[in-house]
């Protein structure tokens, strides 16, 4: 029975079938959105999301958004509005950070395995969100940023995954890179992660118009030295870096242009 | 009265003296009074309550009144003996009813299983029935209602080597033997040196007796084993059921302080909802009951109709709120020179499985055997030669049932995951196996 707009039923076999093919296919071509969006629907159950969503009905900003179900596409979200907002607060720093990762909201798969409607809205809650996480820590969304974000999210959510990505991915890296990241940003990540209230109860929308520092501070996050900054000054350019794609999906584990 | 007021200096002689008249202190005395090898004994009962002016005519006044919150569940076990001893036809059986099957589901997992009594003899599980209707039947079998004496014990002593008890009323009774049927605080234990074992559970019973929003055409008993404790709802007649809400102390507190609009929704929540959303509750403050309300009423209409849960309650009779700690006890002894310890005096537990009051009837049971069998071999009913045999009947059963009630308790109270993970599994392959089933439930009773 479909429980909401776009909910695919599985019976076990289907589900049994679907978490060891979209596994084995995600991690073969991590490129393919959907296949990573499907194993992390299959692997998110029923454990993951469940425990997530018991987070937000802990939490009052996080019943709010159960109650509400707001949605974050470039037509909820006035882009042009956040542009004229101030530079110092949260919506500007998030329309910046999506204009130079050359990015939109729009681009989030929905959510389609998973049977209860709020577990559901909690996982396509915390893709819509993905963005917000970028612009709050400043990382960009090349492969490294993407990592540390992940290992930032896996701390605080703990969304199998995002965990699973965060330790896979890192061996692709050339040398210098994983350095970086082993020193610097995923400890700074776990460290973050822990420390921050859980990100899913908060409502970004109602926070547009905050000084971001302020939110960062309320959270419990400190910012990481800055990624582009530093892989500027080294001049560490990967062999495979792949130019000019667009980003078609969600939580791409790939190397986008700039 | 005035009889007993001519000696207020000399001690009254009992062949038996029981202080407590509550379940099991009536039990035993028309039990006492309904066997022919001990109905020659004298036996008085004394309780610091009203109870005869109070339950005398409870029958007669009682057709139409709400349900009182201390209700409990009787074992067919217990009402054959009650049915031997005479006591429950004067039952009042409209106020009483009988279920046949039980749920009992996870609130972690959701997991359930079920127990049903239609191959048993009675076709019943147990019988719900209020405290109060118990004890008026028995009150008013044979003649143990002219056996009660109301006075508040004050002090017992050892004179002539009998165990002597002073009331309140100036009158001292000396007894060959004293029976303490006296509760869980037992003045008759402590009197005996007799020490307990146990613990305090840190939890609080909820009490209060519920209309639902219509009746039941099935007759449940429902129980919800949540992390914080079990909730049971337990079905009474006319769309009626009550609960049985163990919780921490301070939520019991909390929920002592809401407006009755305000409990109903809380307990349908508890029946219902997440524990996550009970948490969020809880951190509510209980005065505000229209979030309350909107708060549940929304996590509600998130749910699809289960009609394998209890039906909702509509209104709770504001009254009938209650709560009361939830303990461990076992008596180390039953019996000591001339003493002997029945029901909550000598054993207190979880009322999980509804045991409190059944423990007692069988207590009464092993008792009134043991003083049979004493009066037919010429025995001191006192001596401990006479009482040995009832600890021999009833200890090890009841430290059994403690012991199961207590592992289940303990198994449930966690929302640890591979915790909640085994026990999930657990209940599935068990709920698959009849004939363990059917064990399980002879064993409760
Ligand atoms: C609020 C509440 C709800 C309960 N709900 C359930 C339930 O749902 N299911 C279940 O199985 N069990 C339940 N129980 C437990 C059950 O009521 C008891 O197990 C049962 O009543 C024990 O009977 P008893 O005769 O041993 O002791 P009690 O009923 O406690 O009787 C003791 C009597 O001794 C008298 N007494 C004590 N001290 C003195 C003194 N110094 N002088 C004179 N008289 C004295 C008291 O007045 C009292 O009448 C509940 C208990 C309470 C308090």
């Amino acid at each position: 029975m479909q429980r909401y707009p776009g909910h695919v039923p599985l019976n076990t076999f289907q589900r049994l079938f679907l978490f060891a093919s979209s596994g084995i296919a995600a991690y073969i071509s991590p490129r393919r959105a959907d296949l990573v969006a499907t194993f992390g629907e299959m692997t998110s159950q029923p454990f993951f999301a469940r425990r997530l969503k018991k987070q937000m009905l802990s939490d009052p900003v996080g019943r709010e958004l159960l109650r509400e179900k707001p949605r974050i596409t470039s037509k909820t979200l006035n882009l042009d509005y956040l542009r004229s907002l101030p530079s110092n607060t949260l919506g500007n720093e998030y329309v910046q950070w999506l204009d130079k990762e050359n990015v939109s909201p729009d681009t989030r798969l929905p959510v389609r395995f998973i049977d209860d409607p709020d577990e559901a809205y909690v996982i396509q809650r915390y893709r819509e969100c993905h963005d917000f996480y970028h612009a709050i820590a400043g990382l960009p969304v090349v492969m490294e940023g993407e990592v540390a974000v992940k290992m930032f999210e896996f701390a605080n959510l703990g969304i199998p995954m995002t965990g699973l990505a965060a330790i896979s991915e890192p061996f692709k890296l050339p040398k210098s890179m994983q350095k970086r990241l082993f020193d610097i940003y995923l400890p700074w990540a776990v460290y973050n992660g822990f420390k921050a209230k859980c990100l899913l109860n908060v409502y970004w929308e109602k926070e547009l118009e905050r000084d971001a520092n302020e939110l960062r501070k309320e959270l419990g996050i400190s910012l990481p030295p800055d990624m582009r900054a530093m892989r500027a000054t080294r001049a560490m350019r990967p062999k495979r870096v792949v130019r000019n794609v667009i980003r078609p999906d969600s939580d791409p584990i790939y190397e986008k242009s700039n | 009265m005035l009889r007993f007021r001519r000696l207020v200096h000399t001690a009254i002689k009992k062949d038996i003296l029981v202080v407590g008249g509550g379940p099991a202190g009536l039990s035993l005395v028309t039990a006492l009074k309904n066997s022919a090898l001990t109905r020659h004994l004298d036996v008085a009962v004394v309780d610091g309550q009203p109870i005869v002016e109070r339950l005398g005519n409870w029958a007669a006044n009682n057709k139409t009144t709400e349900f009182e919150n201390r209700v409990i569940s009787v074992t067919p076990g217990s009402v054959s003996f009650l049915e031997k001893i005479g006591a429950w036809e004067n039952v009042v059986h409209e106020r009483t009813l009988a279920y046949d099957e039980m749920m009992i589901w996870d609130g972690e997992s959701g997991a359930r299983i079920e127990f049903d009594a239609f191959d048993s003899a009675t076709g019943t599980v147990a019988t719900m029935i209020e405290n109060s209707n118990v004890q008026q039947a028995l009150l008013n079998t044979g003649n143990t209602r002219d056996t009660v004496i109301q006075a508040q014990v004050e002090k017992i002593h050892t004179v002539n080597g009998l165990p002597t008890v002073k009331l309140n009323n100036g009158i001292e009774i000396e007894a060959r033997l004293l029976v303490g049927a006296d509760g869980q605080n037992s003045p008759v234990r402590q009197f005996a040196g007799i020490t307990t074992e146990g613990w305090d559970y840190s939890r609080h019973g909820v009490v209060a007796t519920m209309h639902l929003e219509f009746d039941d055409f099935k007759q449940t008993a429902y129980q919800r084993m949540l992390k914080t404790g079990p909730l049971a709802f337990l079905p009474l007649p006319n769309a009626t059921a009550t609960l049985v809400w163990s919780t921490y102390p301070e939520r019991a507190q909390w929920l002592k302080q809401l407006e009755p609009q305000a409990f109903t929704a809380m307990v349908n929540a508890g029946v219902r909802l997440d524990m996550a959303d009970l948490d969020y509750l809880h951190s509510l403050d209980p005065k505000n009951t229209d979030e309350i309300i909107y708060e549940v009423t929304w996590r509600l209409n998130t749910l699809d109709e289960d009609d394998t849960l209890p039906t909702r309650v509509e209104s709770i009779v504001p009254k009938s709120v209650a709560s009361f700690p939830l303990k461990l006890r076992q008596a180390d002894e039953y019996i000591s020179e001339r003493v002997a310890l029945v029901g909550d005096a000598a054993h207190a537990t979880h009322p999980l499985t509804g045991q409190g009051l059944n423990m007692g009837q069988r207590d009464v049971a092993a008792l009134v055997a043991a003083l049979e069998l004493a009066v037919s071999r010429g025995l001191d009913i006192g001596s401990l030669d006479a009482l040995e045999p009832y600890p021999r009947r009833a200890y090890l059963q009841n430290q059994l049932l403690l012991g199961v009630n207590d592992s289940l308790y303990k198994l449930y109270s966690t929302d640890c995951e591979p915790i909640v993970r085994l026990r999930t599994l657990g209940v599935q392959v068990l709920n698959k196996l009849g004939f363990v089933k059917n064990k399980l439930v002879e064993m409760a009773d």
